[in-house]
């Protein structure tokens, strides 16, 4: 089943099964930068913060990339976790910087590096 | 004569049975032995000590520490001594810390990394024996690995604050270690910031590597195939078992090895790699990369950086 994943921060949307992670329906955004690393939930690049809706674990995340804390306040790693409804998410940590900066360079039509 | 060879890895993993079926069908190690603690042991079939690998169950991914094989027992009074001398302190772990080991060195690299040095660990042979001996057994599963190479750790690098722990490890493997400089990227103004190194002990182009990065961890365990073919050929068993490849089979400016990059499953990075390079020896001259040519020494074909090698580890 297809959900809306919705980014805060930039307005875009993009669907994502719930058969598969939040990372591969990022990913077919089509962006420059997105990074996707190990997907297994050990490298932290993809660090996500879930504001709204549901999602379910499809595997462990490290607890040196997300600690009990912010787990809490619902970050989690995209590689690890498919989502159960529409979601309204902010992207943290080391996904941030290089998705801005394929935002900027794909709002100006620059061939971003 | 001091240190030998790396000796084994110990790594945490976040899903052990995941992990044990990682390491046995796709590097081909098999399982040596099981503790208490519910960490599990296993070993290449080219290595004859009992283990090569450690996996310990963890709540999150990378290395625990890395030990290197010594020659003599007292090998390790005698680099205690020095290692001491250098400003590092130093613990003994008695006899059966680990299970089948001796006596363990244990301290702290400059870079924060955990090191080990051993003398004994038991005896237990490849699988094709002393004698007359096959050139490789019948029972090879996944990529067939023939033992574990060398690691390469990630070490604090910001030139803003001179922060360098690669050139710090450098250093201290070189005096306290007796490790040889095979190369170096060697970046900045003036390229006068030491980035990257490549160390021995054997006669082979590395058995330790330094990289800088934004913070300390493990890049990756590496372990040593035959041919350029088996390199291919593992890259085949990793899609056959859906794992994550980082970077297809590819050349190294650097060490010239010809290799592969995936991951296990919890995010720790593995290579497989082929070519043992050139023969290292102590007058050897030290090979070095500069900034502009950083790319090449990386990946040789195309000469470009991938983000992802560089940023993404455990």
């Amino acid at each position: 089943m297809l959900h809306r994943v919705i980014i805060r921060q930039t307005g875009e949307c993009c669907a994502c099964s719930s058969d598969e992670s939040l990372l591969a329906g990022l990913v077919r955004l089509g962006r420059r930068g997105i990074p996707a690393g190990c997907l297994g939930g050990g490298c932290g690049v993809c660090k996500v913060r879930v504001l709204r809706g549901r999602v379910r674990r499809l595997g462990p995340v490290s607890r040196a990339r997300v600690t009990l804390d912010e787990e809490a306040r619902g970050y989690t790693l995209a590689c690890r976790v498919a989502p159960c409804s529409e979601l309204e998410l902010e992207v943290a940590g080391r996904l941030e910087k290089p998705f801005f900066k394929g935002f900027a360079a794909s709002a100006g039509r620059v061939v971003g590096k | 004569m001091g240190v030998m060879r790396i000796g084994h890895a110990s790594l945490k993993v976040m899903d052990m049975a995941e992990a044990v079926r990682h390491y046995e069908k796709v590097i081909g190690m098999k399982t040596t032995m099981q503790d208490k603690q519910g960490n599990v042991y296993l070993k290449c079939w080219d290595e004859w000590d009992k283990y090569s690998l450690v996996l310990t169950p963890s709540d999150q991914a990378g290395l625990n520490h890395v030990a290197y094989k010594v020659q003599h027992d007292a090998d390790l009074d005698a680099l205690r001594q020095r290692i001491e001398a250098y400003g590092i302190s130093t613990t003994m772990l008695p006899e059966g810390t680990m299970p089948a080991t001796g006596r363990m060195l244990q301290f702290d690299l400059p870079s924060g990394h955990e090191m080990r040095l051993y003398a004994t660990k038991e005896f237990v042979g490849t699988d094709v024996g002393s004698v007359n001996p096959d050139p490789w057994p019948d029972d090879i599963k996944g990529a067939g690995a023939h033992w574990l190479d060398h690691c390469l750790l990630m070490c604090e690098l910001d030139p803003e604050t001179g922060v360098n722990k690669v050139a710090e490890n450098t250093r201290f493997v070189m005096e306290c270690l007796d490790f040889g400089l095979a190369e170096q990227v060697m970046v900045g103004p003036d390229s006068r910031i030491q980035a990257a190194t490549w160390l021995y002990r054997t006669t082979t182009p590395h058995d330790i590597a330094f990289v800088g990065g934004p913070r300390r961890g493990l890049h990756h365990i590496s372990f040593f195939l035959d041919s350029w073919h088996d390199v291919l050929k593992s890259a085949d068993i990793m899609a056959k078992n859906k794992v994550r490849i980082d970077v297809a089979p590819t050349r190294h400016g650097i060490t010239r090895g010809e290799t592969i990059y995936f991951f296990d499953p919890s995010g720790n990075r593995n290579e497989t790699f082929a070519g043992l390079g050139y023969l290292t020896q102590p007058d050897r001259p030290v090979t070095t990369w500069t900034e502009d040519h950083m790319g090449s020494g990386i990946f040789y074909h195309t000469g470009e950086l991938v983000p992802s090698f560089t940023e993404v580890y455990t």
